[in-house]
């Protein structure tokens, strides 16, 4: 566990500081300013994303790039996806919201929001089938929550009992609406009673916990138990895309919001898995690794257009 | 050769494609007993764990399906109707049809999705024909069996293509009869067949329709009216070649189609007869299909706007009559 948590505080700077400097390279238009930030949630998947093995699977959400980098994903490779520069994971096809590392076990995304849910039961379906042991997480929004892909999803794989993990982390806001406008229940772990399977609430600014949780729900999922629905309460630091104004955001909901990073610094400080020092050291390297790729992309050739007639079919 | 119905044809086709490869599972609302009796048996034969029914959760049948594919399964999924590709329209057009493209081809996805469509007396919501979406749409291979051979031999393709494939099974046929070749075979897509040769006029049918056609070429040929026949057999990949070949020999084409009018196959094929063989053309294009009404309940309106033999009969003597 100490290395796992070692291992996502440094992905969770990463995506950080690899973040800004994509904002920075979007708002200054040297990019296509494609993304949708993360900050905020980063700590939350890092730390649920080392509580996988290397062969299980992953389906993501939109936010951020927190969950490749924790993969393994080159960072190369993701900025070559921003930037529809050769050396990318989606050929142009997708951008950032598609990245792709099938040996890193990073299946994609869907599009539409929630549409992944029901991807991911087949994914599940068939590691069941190959009984290995294996298992999906799909990451997913509030926003995404209220799709009838939900409820069918989370149906399915408890008749099933497939091997998936949903886990859902709810930054409070589906782009501008607010989860008191859009969703029935204060926690939407609680619906998971409605399809019998385990809805835990955990604070997704806390890694520990984070990664408590979904150790228990990967051992179940594992073990042929089913599925859990895991909601992580989270912090939407950034607008929904690069440039947002936020303007429907309440001033006392944006200053409400505390950046969970430092905090999850302390708290490996704290339980002897970091040293002060380390922290600078990883700061730095990680600046320096966005550099190099960075430089790398800026290098790499535009992906040619003939492309856009390629990979729909095998 | 055998002589066996449409139905037992494609239960053939999943039987002998499940025996050659383990990875083919197959699922759907009621697929254990099979409503239209295609998929009866299967579930006692080779155990709950690969066939087995769903909830009524078509996004989910289907979703599914894309993420079972991508991980190396050959899913054959059913939905209970082929109107039900709306109800799991995400999951058809955006996700069977773009998730390999989308993620630059990261993976194939090898998967069928059975689709009961056309027939009488079924409702709006349950009688459509809605091949022309599927051929309009990027990424999806639609397969249109009219035979029970054709429905046994496109299906096991379907099954081993790497492609994500919409196979309609007509309601109607499914209890039709016909022979079938003996032992191993499959049907390849993209190549129509000719059903009936003829000089006079050119007719594009399949499924429903091309019986009608071919009885209704009977009379005109009584008439001194040969027609060509022409089945596609599959809509994408589309064998246009054949339909312009035919039509260079007989200067005229109707399309006889159970779906909508606007943008129908018809259309398609109007079209590409425009670009490919407007020298040729000695008549207007004609096109029967449903009035861009949905499908009412009554049986006797359905006979108003599905084509039948006496239209197709009527319609193509008065083109080259």
């Amino acid at each position: 566990m100490t290395q796992l948590l070692r291992d996502a505080y440094r992905y969770a700077v990463l995506s950080r500081k690899f973040e800004d400097r994509i904002i920075h390279m979007g708002m200054a238009g040297e990019i296509p300013p494609t993304l949708h930030p993360g900050a905020g949630h980063e700590v939350c998947q890092t730390a649920a994303l080392a509580a996988l093995g290397p062969d299980d699977k992953v389906l993501y959400s939109h936010r951020g790039v927190a969950y490749m980098i924790a993969r393994g994903t080159p960072l190369t490779a993701i900025l070559a996806d921003i930037a529809n520069k050769e050396g990318g994971t989606n050929r142009g096809k997708g951008g950032v919201m598609h990245v792709v590392d099938v040996p890193h076990g990073v299946l994609g995304e869907s599009g539409t929001l929630g549409g992944g849910l029901v991807v991911c039961a087949g994914v599940a379906m068939a590691l069941k089938r190959f009984g290995k042991g294996q298992v999906v997480a799909h990451f997913f929004g509030d926003g995404g929550s209220n799709r009838g892909t939900f409820h069918e999803s989370l149906n399915f794989s408890a008749v099933q009992r497939l091997p998936a993990i949903f886990f859902c982390e709810n930054n409070g806001w589906a782009v501008s609406v607010p989860t008191s406008e859009s969703t029935s229940v204060p926690d939407i772990a609680s619906r998971a009673h409605g399809y019998g399977i385990p809805g835990v609430v955990v604070d997704g600014n806390d890694a520990f916990a984070v990664f408590d949780a979904m150790t228990t729900a990967v051992a179940r999922a594992r073990n042929g138990d089913g599925p859990t629905l895991i909601e992580a309460k989270v912090v939407r630091l950034a607008g929904h895309y690069i440039g947002d104004p936020q303007l429907y955001r309440p001033d006392r909901d944006l200053a409400a919001q505390k950046d969970p990073l430092p905090g999850f610094a302390e708290a490996l400080i704290e339980a002897g898995i970091l040293e002060r020092a380390d922290l600078e050291t990883i700061d730095a390297e990680a600046q320096a690794e966005v550099e190099r790729a960075v430089a790398v992309v800026a290098a790499a050739p535009l992906l040619d257009p003939a492309l856009a007639l390629q990979d729909l079919y095998a | 050769m055998a002589v066996i119905t449409y139905s037992q044809a494609i239960n053939q086709a999943l039987v002998e494609e499940m025996e050659r490869d383990d990875r083919v599972i197959l699922y759907g609302e009621d697929v254990a007993i099979g409503i239209f009796g295609a998929t009866g048996g299967l579930r006692e034969r080779y155990g709950g764990d690969r066939v087995f029914n769903t909830p009524i959760s078509e996004p989910l049948i289907v979703g599914s399906a894309v993420g079972a594919a991508m991980m190396g399964l050959r899913p054959v999924a059913e939905l209970q109707f082929a109107d039900f590709i709306f109800t799991a329209g995400d999951e058809v057009f955006l996700k069977a049809g773009m998730w390999r493209f989308m993620h630059g081809g990261a993976y194939t996805l090898p998967l069928v999705v059975r689709a009961p469509s056309g027939g009488a007396g079924f409702g709006p919501e349950h009688s459509a024909c809605p091949e022309a979406y599927i051929m309009h749409s990027p990424g999806l291979l639609c397969a249109v069996p009219s035979t029970p051979a054709d429905a046994k031999g496109l299906l096991k393709q379907a099954i081993r293509l790497d492609n994500p494939v919409i196979f309609f099974e007509h309601k109607s046929l499914y209890g039709t009869r016909g022979e079938v070749p003996d032992g191993e075979y499959v049907v390849p897509f993209g190549k129509a067949v000719v059903r009936r040769e003829g000089d006079a006029v050119t007719i594009v049918a399949w499924q429903n329709m091309l019986r009608r056609v071919l009885a209704a070429a009977d009379r005109l040929a009584a008439d001194g009216i040969e027609a060509e026949v022409i089945d596609p057999r599959t809509l994408n990949p589309f064998d246009r070649e054949t339909i312009i070949e035919s039509v260079k020999k007989t200067g005229a084409c109707v399309v006889v189609e159970e779906g909508y009018r606007t943008l129908g196959v018809g259309a398609e094929i109007a079209a590409t007869l425009m670009e490919h063989a407007f020298p040729y053309l000695d008549k207007p294009m004609r096109r029967l299909a449903i009035p861009d009404v949905p499908i009412a309940t009554a049986r006797h309106f359905v006979d108003r706007i599905v084509p039948t033999e006496d239209e197709i009969y009527r319609e193509v003597k008065a083109l080259v009559g």
